[in-house]
């Protein structure tokens, strides 16, 4: 497993890839946190942080169909790649590892 | 959602997002902001959103995009200029025709422009190579006269350069540079060679100019007064390929022989200096073997002087200035003044005392040439282009509705001129450079078309692309202008406005072309002119020689051998050439001379018969004869002009004082041109042989004209070495001589016949494709014409008046200029023809018949053709 190490919006943006599949592009991104995590994102940070993930290699690009709702402009869409999947899920099961340590409470109504 | 209701986002915010953003990413995020856009436009309506899209778009200004871009950005661009270049390559090949006219005409200016460019670069580089040039001058006089004009010259004293060392302490160092006219016979091992002029200067000549020297040193070279500097080409000469250096050579003048030790060889004298030298002699060679010269009141030498750093030339030359007066006890009113070297050779042409150009103007004259070449070939191609625009309207329209933005076009259309004027380039190097020797020898100058040198290259790439702009701007421009929509429905371009300035820009070029054709014809008559000119002496069969080492001890048996042998029929000793002025003075006497007067005469002594000798007409009193007539020795012969000068009625029997002699005027010689036959001829005295056996230096021989010169000159030339063992025997046509003065006016008629032939070339070049694509545009005109009945020569008429109209113009605009120009050249010349309005009329009809031809076999062609042809298609 690599060392790379990636920051919390990577982390979250790359998740999201991952969840839109065929519809992954940058407006939808942006537009799916902010209706999903009510946090409000900038267009040009959600850019740059796709464009920096896929020169790590966890995602992959290619330009897609244009709708008149964006002027006739192509959408670059992105899709996860394996070493992304692997990358996520390693971080996730960390997570998990970590989470483990934390004393347990008693989970209301659980 | 409907498209109308749909407000589109404001432009500057994506214009901007285009600005910084790498083209790769920028449809996406362009997109994206779009999409954005609307959405927010149906949430918080439009104001909201155009204001957030700003901001959206700002906000990409950040480094993780600004970073982005690639080193190779874009290839659309590069990609668009091969297509370009692609395009314009084919457009020039299916148009051959064209493209010919175009680049033919372009490479021609393009040559002269060349040509002229490097001749203009050496004449400004003259004598700008040595080091402290801002610090070195010229010292020259000016003479005041009565009436308040002046005149300057700059033969100097030659104390002058060692009183300014020792008395003015801005003066760093100064020296005297004289050349004197005499033969000089050079011996080193089996090899000798006659040199009829040697150079000697001070010995820190070589430390004041920067000549640099390939052995020795330039401090201590010349400091021995038996020491002497070659050049290397006359190392060359003198020794072969043997060491010079330290060896010793052997120079025989008027019966003396002195070893000379070789103390330097300098590197050949670049072609950009007007100093011109073989070898250099210390004056302390003269001076400790004949005396200092300390008058102040012989002008011998010129004199050059370094400044101390620092040092004013204002101050100085205001110290100078009454110097000659201090030191002469007569009424001297010369003042001396420093002229700066660098502007000695363009500058010194001196009006009235104040410095009134010189060479620069015939510079300046070259550099409008060239211009205005280089400007008509532009016209050309500026011309051909927008008469073919209506060819290209189509291609424009499509290119346009298939989404060429104008920019694109005009891009296109420039990579085409520029394309042209590449070509034209390339052939332009490769004529000029083929025609450079040519060139070179016309304009007797030693000019190089250096390859290898990036500034060069530079430039003329840099030229190349400037012309491609300027001529292909104009046309660019305008046909990127077109409206499709008009073009594609049928709607033809009216072009009355532009056929205007076509008209202008031909008027221009026929204008030039006139200008150049009439001063051809006037330098052409004015030459002519000069060259019939009668000298006023018989030149043929007649040749002179330097009286050399034996020669002078054994005259009187060479002069009686020469007659006896039946080779000449007359011989005469002279003191200079008859093609050539030795001295001259202002201070002769006479009676009734005004104290006043400064006239300059000339001096050319004789011993005697020079009406048999040289052929001059004696048209008062006689010639000079010693055996009749012994007292001979002191007479005196005036010409015409020394007759008017001096105020006699009857001249025989005056008495003409002269360098402390009475000379007894015998005769008076019709004038005749000594010096040259550019100018009046001025007062000339000869003088007999009281001036002494080294004033008379040269003989003249009249051969027999019974002989052929062959052999006159074989028999001459083994009575000579007879006499004279030592020397090799050299001797002079005086014919070829007299033709050498001619070669000034002849490189000026060479070179303005030569580029008027360019520009009527390329005036013509141009008519003829602007009279092609008139009668193209014009041939459904000419059909209907013919249908209705016009008759070919009303057609013919009609077509050729189109084409000749500019011309008229140009002739009824530019005349003046013309006639302005050329009187303003004649005014160099004393003697010249005057201009009359024929040559005017010459040049105007040789233009109009030029043209006329160019243009009347398209015409001819035109106007028989089958209307049927040009009709059926409508």
């Amino acid at each position: 497993m690599s060392k790379e190490y990636l920051g919390e919006f990577e982390e979250l943006i790359l998740t999201m890839v991952a969840a839109l599949q065929e519809d992954a592009y940058g407006a939808a991104i942006a537009e799916e946190i902010e209706t999903r995590l009510k946090r409000e994102v900038n267009l040009s940070a959600v850019h740059v942080t796709l464009y920096r993930l896929e020169d790590k290699g966890y995602i992959k690009s290619s330009l897609g169909g244009a709708t008149k709702e964006r002027g006739g402009r192509r959408k670059r869409i992105f899709t996860i790649t394996s070493a992304g999947m692997a990358m996520l899920k390693a971080m996730k099961e960390s997570r998990v590892e970590l989470w483990k340590l934390v004393p347990q409470l008693k989970m209301i109504g659980g | 959602m409907n498209e109308n209701t749909n407000p589109s986002p404001p432009k500057t915010a994506l214009r901007l997002l285009s600005w910084f953003c790498p083209d790769y990413l920028y449809e996406e995020i362009e997109g994206d902001l779009i999409q954005k856009f609307n959405k927010d436009v149906r949430k918080k309506g439009r104001n909201y959103a155009r204001r957030r899209l700003m901001w959206n778009a700002i906000r990409f200004f950040r480094p993780g995009i600004l970073l982005r871009h690639k080193p190779v950005v874009s290839l659309m661009p590069l990609y668009m200029l091969t297509n370009y270049f692609k395009i314009a390559l084919r457009i020039m090949v299916r148009n051959k025709g064209y493209s010919m006219i175009n680049i033919l005409g372009l490479a021609f200016g393009l040559t002269g422009a060349v040509l002229l460019g490097l001749w203009i670069k050496e004449e400004f580089s003259y004598d700008q190579f040595h080091t402290d040039k801002e610090r070195i001058y010229m010292a020259w006089n000016k003479q005041r006269y009565k009436d308040g004009s002046a005149s300057c010259w700059n033969a100097t004293p030659r104390v002058l350069a060692p009183t300014l060392v020792s008395d003015f302490s801005a003066v760093e160092s100064a020296i005297s540079i004289a050349h004197y006219n005499d033969s000089y016979l050079f011996t080193a091992g089996d090899t000798r060679i006659i040199k009829n002029t040697a150079s000697f200067v001070d010995a820190e000549f070589l430390q004041l100019f920067s000549f640099p020297l390939v052995k020795g040193e330039a401090k201590k070279a010349l400091s021995n007064p038996n020491s002497i500097v070659l050049t290397e080409r006359f190392v060359k000469k003198l020794f072969g390929d043997k060491e010079a250096f330290g060896e010793t050579v052997t120079l025989s003048q008027a019966g003396n022989t002195i070893p000379f030790t070789v103390t330097g060889i300098l590197k050949d004298l670049p072609s950009n200096t007007d100093f011109h030298f073989e070898f250099l002699m210390p004056f302390s060679f003269l001076e400790t073997n004949f005396g200092k010269d300390t008058q102040w009141s012989n002008n011998s030498v010129n004199t050059w002087v370094k400044i101390k750093e620092g040092a004013s030339l204002d101050a100085l030359n205001e110290k100078i200035r009454d110097l000659k007066k201090k030191n002469t006890n007569e009424a001297e009113n010369t003042e001396l003044f420093l002229y700066p070297l660098d502007k000695t050779h363009l500058y010194s042409r001196f009006e009235n005392g104040v410095a009134a150009g010189g060479r620069i103007e015939i510079i300046r004259m070259i550099g409008i040439l060239g211009v205005c070449l280089l400007a008509i070939a532009c016209i050309n191609f500026i011309n051909l282009s927008t008469a073919r625009a209506a060819r290209r309207t189509k291609e424009v329209a499509v290119r346009k509705v298939t989404g060429a933005f104008r920019y694109s076009l005009i891009m296109q259309f420039l990579c085409e001129s520029v394309l042209v004027a590449f070509a034209a380039g390339v052939i332009s190097l490769l004529t000029a450079y083929a025609m450079l020797p040519f060139f070179n020898s016309l304009i007797r100058q030693n000019l190089v078309l250096n390859f290898g040198d990036v500034t060069f290259w530079t430039f003329a790439v840099a030229a190349i692309i400037v012309v491609g702009l300027l001529a292909g701007a104009y046309p660019a421009f305008y046909l990127s202008a077109f409206q499709p929509v008009r073009i594609l429905k049928g709607a033809s371009i009216s072009s009355n406005g532009r056929s205007r300035l076509r008209s202008l820009l031909v008027i221009f070029q026929f204008g030039f072309a006139l200008t150049l054709i009439t001063s051809t014809i006037v330098v052409f008559k004015q030459t002519i002119y000069i060259q019939n000119r009668e000298a006023g002496y018989n030149k043929d069969h007649l040749v002179y020689h330097y009286l050399t080492g034996d020669l002078i001890k054994n005259f009187a048996a060479y002069k009686n051998e020469l007659l006896a042998s039946g080779t000449a029929t007359s011989v005469t000793r002279t003191s200079s050439p008859i093609t050539d002025r030795i001295s001259n003075t202002a201070s002769m006497k006479w009676r009734g001379k005004d104290p006043e007067d400064k006239t300059i005469i000339e001096r050319f002594s004789i011993d005697e018969g020079i009406e048999a000798t040289a052929g001059v007409k004696i048209i008062k009193g006689r010639d000079m004869n010693l055996d009749k007539y012994p007292a001979d020795s002191t007479a005196i012969i005036l010409n015409e002009a020394a007759v008017k000068t001096m105020g006699f009625d009857d001249p025989i029997g005056e008495i003409i004082e002269d360098n402390g002699i009475e000379w007894h005027v015998v005769g008076v010689v019709q004038d005749f041109v000594l010096t040259s036959p550019y100018r009046k001829v001025e007062p000339i005295v000869m003088q007999g042989s009281k001036s002494g056996n080294d004033m008379l230096g040269v003989v003249h021989i009249r051969l027999n004209d019974q002989h052929s010169v062959h052999d006159n000159i074989k028999a001459v030339s083994c009575i000579a070495t007879k006499y004279n063992p030592d020397y090799p025997f050299e001797y002079h046509f005086v014919d070829v001589e007299y033709e050498y003065k001619f070669a000034n006016v002849e490189t000026t008629l060479t070179i303005t016949s030569l580029f008027s032939g360019v520009a009527i070339f390329i005036g013509c070049l141009g008519l003829l494709g602007l009279s092609t694509y008139m009668i193209e545009a014009r041939i459904k005109e000419i059909g209907i014409r013919k249908v209705m009945g016009g008759s070919v020569t009303s057609i013919i008429r009609l077509l050729s008046a189109h084409s000749l109209r500019p011309i008229i113009w140009a002739i009824a605009l530019f005349s003046p200029g013309a006639w302005w120009g050329m009187n303003w050249w004649l005014q160099s010349f004393e003697y010249r023809i005057s201009f009359s309005i024929w040559m005017i009329a010459v040049a105007a009809m040789a233009l109009v018949s030029l043209a006329l031809l160019t243009i009347i076999v398209q015409v001819y062609k035109a106007a028989r053709a089958n209307p049927v042809n040009s009709l059926r298609s409508e």
